[in-house]
């Protein structure tokens, strides 16, 4: 084959790609917005007083964290469908992935919401507020900035994982790639111009992480350090 | 009519147990040889890259930082198949198993280079100054002083990143690797029990990834007042 008609070739399935990086996108998108807000109301569950409850979400945090995404993705799909219920390779991975992030983003705001000094929790209720008024004025806001750097890394880790929804046959970007390649079968030009599209998206974010860990960590000596 | 759903397949699943047992257990010995391998070579490749870019020539340095950056910002599904089958295309053929282990070695070792550089720069400046003023070369302050408290930091990053290697090798069944999840896969393609043989499967990788998760937590617990000291 001669390098012209490689070139040709490559005009022809790259749009097919770029219309599949959307769907990565929308993919990430999705399971970001599960994963988030599922998080949160695990990582209140995992605080709560009520021990059936914060003992449960630890076994999920636990047993999400020591399993590959993989199996859970297949738990899933092939689980789900053996009970009768056919759901799409795009809302299994969907959920999969929300799952999953889920227990590690718990695990974020839990430490988000400890890294508040007690003193102002103590401050809030002093004046009055009721314990959810405190979290929602006090504790939240603070626990947000310290929380957002890595938050912004889960999403480059999502972002990145999509790509296994391609073994479930949702359709996303490394899917379209194993139909490119058994289709014109240049594996090593397909899976570099992948491979470049999965950097495009993802490095940007992880220069915006780099940014707002400077500018937290400025933010935070200034609060903490009145010496 | 589904066969899953027949509520037999719990007895079938029972009564096929052994079977499945021994499928998925030596299943288990290609995931511990390729976590090892792919946890070696990471650590190989990720010391020399973080030499490279800590050293003195400022080309091995760019060339070490570009290196990071692109495989730290691709899924490693995507490397694994440009090593597999990329590879395959232009004349380089590996099996599943070196395939996957390079795979997860390159991987590895650009994030595990960034742990090193970070545990090498905790390090504080006074303990090298230190060294020298002693009278040690900058090598033997390395080596004797900067290293060792080094290695302590980064080993809670370490045994966390051999976890996530752990389970990050079920992805080499996607190059044929006949490790746990690519034996799981048969077995549900040869008695379509898949919920039973998946949460099998996640019990095989909670035995092994949860003793590192403890020796995770010890480490922390341990290094903690070191280095509040």
């Amino acid at each position: 084959m001669t390098a012209p008609s490689t070139l040709a070739l490559a005009w022809g399935w790259m749009p097919e790609l770029l219309v599949a990086a959307g769907q990565t996108l929308r993919m990430t998108f999705f399971a970001y917005l599960l994963g988030a807000s599922a998080g949160l109301l695990i990582a209140f569950g995992e605080m709560s007083r009520r021990r059936a409850l914060s003992v449960s979400c630890r076994v999920y945090i636990e047993f999400i964290r020591g399993t590959p995404t993989l199996t859970q993705l297949f738990l899933i799909y092939f689980g789900l469908a053996s009970f009768g219920i056919i759901i799409p390779g795009f809302a299994a991975a969907v959920l999969a992935l929300g799952l999953h992030y889920a227990a590690y983003m718990a695990e974020t705001y839990r430490s988000g919401i400890a890294s508040v000094d007690r003193g102002q929790r103590e401050a809030a209720q002093s004046i009055g507020m009721t314990g959810a008024q405190t979290m929602r004025y006090v504790i939240l806001p603070q626990a947000l900035r310290v929380v957002i750097p890595p938050m912004t890394n889960s999403a480059i880790s999502l972002l990145k994982d999509t790509s296994v929804a391609s073994l479930i046959a949702a359709p996303e970007l490394m899917l379209r790639a194993n139909d490119v390649t058994s289709e014109f079968y240049m594996p090593m030009e397909v899976y570099l111009i992948t491979g470049a599209m999965y950097f495009a998206m993802s490095y940007p974010l992880s220069i915006a992480v780099r940014r707002l860990e400077r500018m937290t960590a400025r933010g935070r000596r200034m609060v903490t350090d009145p010496a | 009519m589904n066969p899953a759903v027949h509520p037999g397949e719990w007895t079938r699943a029972v009564h096929l147990l052994p079977y499945f047992l021994e499928v998925l257990w030596s299943g288990t010995i290609m995931t511990v040889i390729v976590t090892a391998g792919g946890f070696v070579a990471s650590i190989l490749l990720g010391v020399f890259v973080a030499a490279l870019r800590t050293g003195s020539s400022r080309l091995l340095a760019g060339f070490a930082h570009a290196y990071v950056e692109v495989f730290r910002a691709v899924p490693v599904l995507t490397q694994l198949f440009i090593i597999y089958f990329g590879l395959a295309a232009i004349g380089i053929r590996l099996s599943p198993i070196p395939a996957a282990i390079v795979g997860f070695g390159l991987n590895g070792g650009a994030y595990l280079s960034e742990v090193f550089r970070g545990g090498i720069q905790a390090v504080h400046r006074g303990q090298t100054e230190a060294a020298l003023a002693i009278g040690m070369t900058p090598r033997m302050a390395f080596r004797w002083i900067v290293l060792p408290q080094a290695t302590r930091i980064v080993l809670p990053s370490i045994a966390n990143f051999a976890i996530g290697l752990l389970k990050d090798t079920s992805l080499a069944s996607a190059v044929a690797a006949p490790e746990l999840s690519f034996r799981a896969h048969m077995l549900v393609d040869e008695t379509y029990l898949s919920t039973q043989i998946y949460l099998l499967v996640a019990a095989f990788y909670m035995a092994m990834s949860l003793p590192l998760s403890l020796l995770v937590r010890w480490l922390e617990r341990r290094g903690r007042p070191a280095r509040a000291a």
